[in-house]
C-alpha cells in the first residue's frame, strides 16, 4: 500500500473517532448541563476543542451544540472533521469498501445540508445529535463487516485506537479540572456520573459498583477494565496488537515503536490505584498522552521520513 | 406530432438535423422504444427520474468541489436523463473513421519525433510544428514501446445539418469524461429499467477491463505496476481518476507518491519502494517534469523524463502528443491520412482558415458573421469569438488581438449542432449536442467503446458544450 494511502487511512479514522467522541459528550453535557447549568458549563469544552483562545463564548446550550457541528472557523466542529475524514477516504477510495465510502459521502452531505442547523433549533437536540452518531456507528459498522483485515484495517484501527486514547485522557482532564473547583461530594459524584456517561462507561459501572460514584471506582473503570472496549487498557491493548500485525507483516518499522508501545501498556497495566494517586491523577493522564504523542509521531516519521 | 403535453412544444430549430425526429416531425426508428416509454410516463414520474439521478451522482460521490471561502461545495455535471441513441450503422462509421484517423496521428507523431518525412516532403509547414508550444524537443528521437503515443484518446464529433458526423477536435492529450459515461449509464439503467435490454444496446461497462489490458500491454514487463497519476484532490476531474483507479484495481497516485532512482520510477509504499513500469498520468506534459518543463510544479516527479527516455518506465499517453491535437495541425489531419495510409478520410474535417495566412485572415474579416474563431492552443470553449453573436466592439477587439499573431488563430464556419431532445422545466425540448467516443489504442489494435460522452448544451440557442461553460451529458447508446 502506498505510505500516503495509509496515512489516509489513518487520518480518517481519527477524524471519525474525534468527531464520534465530541458528539457523545455534546449529549452528554447537554443533559447534565439542563439539570445544573453552573456545574456542567459549556465553556471547558469550546476551550478544549475551539483552542483557549477561542473567541467564541456561549452558556446557551444550543447555540454552544451548534458551533460545535456546523461552524467552520471552529477546527473542531463535526462538519469540519467529517470534511477532512471524507477527503482522506476520497484519496484512498481504491484500498477501501465502496460502502464505507458512500457511508462517508452520505454523512458529509447530510451536515452540508442547509436546513440542518434549523432542525437543530427547533427539534430534540437529543435526537438532532442521535441522528449524527448513527452515521458514526454506520462508519465503525461498515468497517467491521465489509473490510477485509489486511493492512488498510489495522491502519484505520491504529488512527481510530489512538485518538480514542487521546479522548478518553482528555474527558478525564477535563473533569479533573471541574472537580478541583469543588469541594462538595455531592457535587464531585455528579461529575464522575457524568464522566462515566460521556465515554460510555456508565452502565458498566452500575453493573459493578451500583450508583455510588468513588474516584477509585471511576478510575478503575476508565484506566484498567479489561473487558470493556472504552477502557485505557482495552484500548492500548488493541492498539499494540494492531501495530505488531502491522510490523509482523514488515509494513511498518519497529525502530523505537516497539518500545513505546511496550512501555505504555505495562504502565497501564501494573499501576495500580494507589500508584496512581501517589503520583497524581493529573500527572499520569499526561503522561499517557506524551507516550501516545509519541507513539503517534514514531509512525509519522515512516512516511514523512525523508530517508527514502 | 405526438399528442402527449410532455411532447407539445418541442420546436425544432431550423436547418438542423435532430437526433428523435427526421424533418417532417416523423419519429426515427432508433427512438420508438424511448419514446412510447415517455408517453406512458407521467410528468410526475419523470420529474422524480429526475430528482432520482441528481441524488445518485450526489451520492456516489460523481462531483467535483467548488471553494468558497474554506467551505467545500459539493457540485455535480448537469444530466439530462433522455439517452441520445446512435443507430448501429451510424456506428460503424464513426468505428471506422476515428480508428484511421488515430492510426495517421500516430505515424505523424512518430514521423514527427524522428525523420519527419512529412516536414520534408513540404506536405505541412516546418513552422507550423516547430512554432507549436506542444511540440517537444525532449521526445526528439525518443521511441515509446510499441510505436504507439495516443493509448488514450476522445475525438469530439458533431453532426452537421446534412446529419453527416464531422471531427471537431481530436482532444490527444489527456481527455476527460469516460467516467461520465460509465456512471451516465448506471444511472440509465435504473431510470429506465427494461429499456436498454429492449433497445438492444451495447455495453460500455467492460471499458476499465480493456484499458487495463491495454495499458498492461504497453510494459516488456511480464507483471507490469501499473498506476494512475493524478494531479491531486483539487482537480476538477479527481472523482474520475478515483474511479478509474478503483474500476481498475491500480494505485492512484500523486506526484509526491513517486521517486525516481538509477532512472527508475518507484513508489513510496508502507513496505518501501516498488517498481512503477506504466503510468497513466492526467497531469499535462507542463508539469510532468520539473527538471525538464515547468520548473515550480509539484504536481510531477523529478526525472520522469529522463526514466522514460532510458525506456524504464511507459508514460501514457505519451508526453508530446499536444503537436497532434493542436488546432491549426488540425487542419491538416485529412492530408496526413492520405499521406501516410493512402486512404480517403472517412470522418471529415470541418472547414478551417488559418489566419496565419494573409487571404484565409481577409475571407473570415470579410464573413465574420458566420464564423467562429479559436486559439490554436485553446481547450474547453474560452478564448473564443462567435461571429453571430459578438457586438462589433467585440469583434474589432477580438481582431486587434488576433494582428499581433494571426498564426495562432484560426476559424471556422459556425456549425448548426445537431440536437437531441432534453427534459427541460417538464417538456421535451431539442439541445445542441456533441459526441465524444472514447478509443485505446494497444500493442493489439485500436479498440473504440460503442458509445461515448455525449454533452449538451443546456442553455437555450447556445453552441457550446463544455462543462466549465453551462453544459451538461447525456448517456449516449449504440445500438447491436
Amino acid at each position: 500500500m502506498l505510505s500516503r494511502v495509509a496515512n489516509n487511512l489513518m487520518w480518517m479514522n481519527r477524524y471519525m473517532e474525534r468527531g464520534y467522541s465530541i458528539l457523545r459528550l455534546l449529549k452528554v453535557n447537554f443533559s447534565a448541563n439542563q439539570d445544573s447549568p453552573e456545574l456542567f458549563s459549556w465553556t471547558p469544552i469550546i476551550k478544549n476543542y475551539a483552542g483557549v483562545d477561542a473567541s467564541f463564548q456561549t452558556e446557551n446550550a444550543i447555540e454552544c451544540i451548534d458551533f460545535m457541528v456546523f461552524n467552520y472557523d471552529n477546527p473542531n466542529s463535526i462538519i469540519n472533521l467529517v470534511t477532512k475524514s471524507r477527503e482522506n477516504a476520497r484519496s484512498a477510495q481504491e484500498h477501501i469498501p465502496r460502502e464505507l465510502w458512500l457511508g462517508i459521502n452520505s454523512y458529509f452531505l447530510h451536515l452540508q445540508d442547509t436546513n440542518l442547523p434549523e432542525k437543530l433549533k427547533h427539534q430534540d437536540p437529543v435526537e438532532f445529535l442521535d441522528s449524527l452518531l448513527n452515521y458514526q456507528l454506520l462508519h465503525y459498522g461498515n468497517i467491521e463487516v465489509t473490510q477485509e483485515r489486511g493492512s488498510a484495517y489495522y491502519f484505520m484501527n491504529v488512527g481510530k485506537l489512538l485518538e480514542r486514547v487521546i479522548q478518553i485522557s482528555d474527558f478525564t482532564s477535563m473533569k479533573l479540572m471541574e472537580i478541583s473547583k469543588t469541594s462538595d461530594s455531592l457535587e464531585r459524584s455528579f461529575h464522575w456520573k457524568y464522566l462515566l456517561l460521556s465515554i460510555g462507561a456508565y452502565q458498566l459501572y452500575l453493573k459493578k459498583y451500583k450508583s455510588s460514584f468513588h474516584e477509585d471506582n471511576v478510575i478503575s473503570v476508565i484506566f484498567q477494565e479489561q473487558l470493556f472496549p472504552k477502557s485505557l487498557y482495552y484500548c492500548v491493548n488493541k492498539l499494540s496488537r494492531h501495530i505488531n500485525e502491522l510490523i509482523q507483516t514488515n509494513e511498518l518499522v519497529k525502530n523505537d515503536l516497539e518500545f513505546l508501545l511496550g512501555k505504555l501498556e505495562s504502565t497501564i497495566k501494573y499501576t495500580t490505584i494507589e500508584n496512581i494517586n501517589e503520583q497524581g491523577l493529573e500527572n499520569f493522564i499526561a503522561s499517557i498522552k506524551q507516550d501516545i504523542k509519541n507513539i503517534s509521531m514514531s509512525i509519522n516519521n515512516v512516511y514523512f521520513s525523508t530517508k527514502s | 406530432m405526438q399528442n402527449s403535453p410532455l411532447f407539445s412544444s418541442y420546436e425544432m430549430l431550423k436547418d438542423t438535423w435532430d437526433e428523435m425526429y427526421a424533418s417532417d416531425f416523423k419519429l426515427r426508428e432508433q427512438y420508438e422504444i424511448v419514446s412510447s416509454y415517455l408517453q406512458k410516463s407521467s410528468p410526475e414520474d419523470l420529474r422524480k427520474k429526475e430528482d432520482l439521478s441528481k441524488q445518485l451522482f450526489m451520492n456516489q460521490g460523481v462531483t467535483f468541489t467548488v471553494y468558497n471561502d474554506e467551505k467545500g461545495i459539493e457540485k455535480i455535471f448537469p444530466f439530462d436523463i433522455l439517452p441520445r441513441i446512435i443507430t448501429h450503422n451510424e456506428w460503424e462509421k464513426i468505428d471506422k473513421g476515428i480508428k484511421q484517423r488515430i492510426t495517421a496521428l500516430n505515424l505523424f507523431l512518430k514521423d514527427i519525433y524522428h525523420d519527419q518525412f512529412i516536414l520534408k516532403d513540404k506536405i505541412i509547414p516546418v513552422d507550423l510544428v516547430y512554432s507549436c508550444p506542444y511540440f517537444l524537443r525532449e521526445m526528439k528521437g525518443v521511441t515509446p514501446p510499441h510505436d504507439i503515443y495516443v493509448h488514450i484518446t476522445g475525438v469530439d464529433l458533431i453532426r452537421n445539418n446534412n446529419g453527416e458526423f464531422y471531427v471537431l477536435e481530436d482532444n490527444l492529450r489527456t481527455p476527460s469524461g469516460v467516467s461520465y459515461m460509465l456512471e451516465n449509464r448506471e444511472i440509465s439503467k435504473r431510470i429506465f429499467p427494461g429499456i436498454l435490454p429492449q433497445n438492444n444496446v451495447l455495453t460500455v461497462s467492460n471499458y476499465p477491463n480493456i484499458l487495463y489490458e491495454k495499458l498492461k500491454s504497453c510494459s516488456n514487463q511480464p507483471d507490469p505496476n501499473v498506476v494512475l497519476l493524478t494531479p491531486g484532490i483539487y482537480n476538477s476531474a479527481y472523482y474520475e481518476h478515483t474511479t478509474l483507479a478503483r474500476l481498475m484495481g491500480i494505485e492512484l497516485v500523486e506526484g509526491s507518491d513517486l521517486v525516481v532512482k538509477d532512472h527508475m520510477v518507484f513508489m513510496k509504499t508502507t513496505f518501501g519502494l516498488k517498481r512503477v513500469d506504466v503510468i497513466y498520468r492526467r497531469v499535462d506534459d507542463e508539469y510532468l517534469d520539473p527538471l525538464e518543463f515547468n520548473a515550480t510544479s509539484i504536481l510531477g516527479v523529478a526525472g520522469i523524463m529522463a526514466a522514460y527516455r532510458k525506456g524504464n518506465v511507459t508514460i501514457v499517453n505519451a508526453p508530446g502528443t499536444g503537436i497532434a491535437d493542436d488546432k491549426a495541425v488540425y487542419t491538416y489531419v485529412p492530408d496526413m491520412i492520405r499521406y501516410y495510409l493512402n486512404e480517403e478520410p472517412i470522418l471529415k474535417n470541418i472547414e478551417t482558415y488559418q489566419l496565419g495566412k494573409p487571404e484565409d485572415l481577409e475571407y473570415v474579416k470579410n464573413n465574420i458573421s458566420k464564423m467562429v474563431i479559436k486559439k490554436t492552443d485553446g481547450s474547453g470553449g474560452y478564448g473564443m469569438l462567435m461571429g453571430h453573436e459578438a457586438s462589433e466592439k467585440d469583434i474589432e477587439d477580438y481582431f486587434a488581438t488576433v494582428d499581433k499573431n494571426p498564426a495562432a488563430f484560426i476559424a471556422q464556419p459556425i456549425l448548426k449542432l445537431s440536437t437531441a431532445p432534453c427534459y427541460i422545466d417538464g417538456k421535451l425540448t431539442p439541445r445542441c449536442v456533441d459526441l465524444r467516443p472514447f478509443a485505446i489504442y494497444g500493442p493489439d489494435g485500436i479498440k473504440i467503446c460503442p458509445g461515448g460522452l455525449t454533452r449538451v448544451a443546456l442553455k437555450k440557442g447556445s453552441l457550446v458544450v463544455n462543462s466549465s461553460q453551462g453544459g451538461g451529458s447525456k448517456d449516449t447508446w449504440v445500438i447491436k
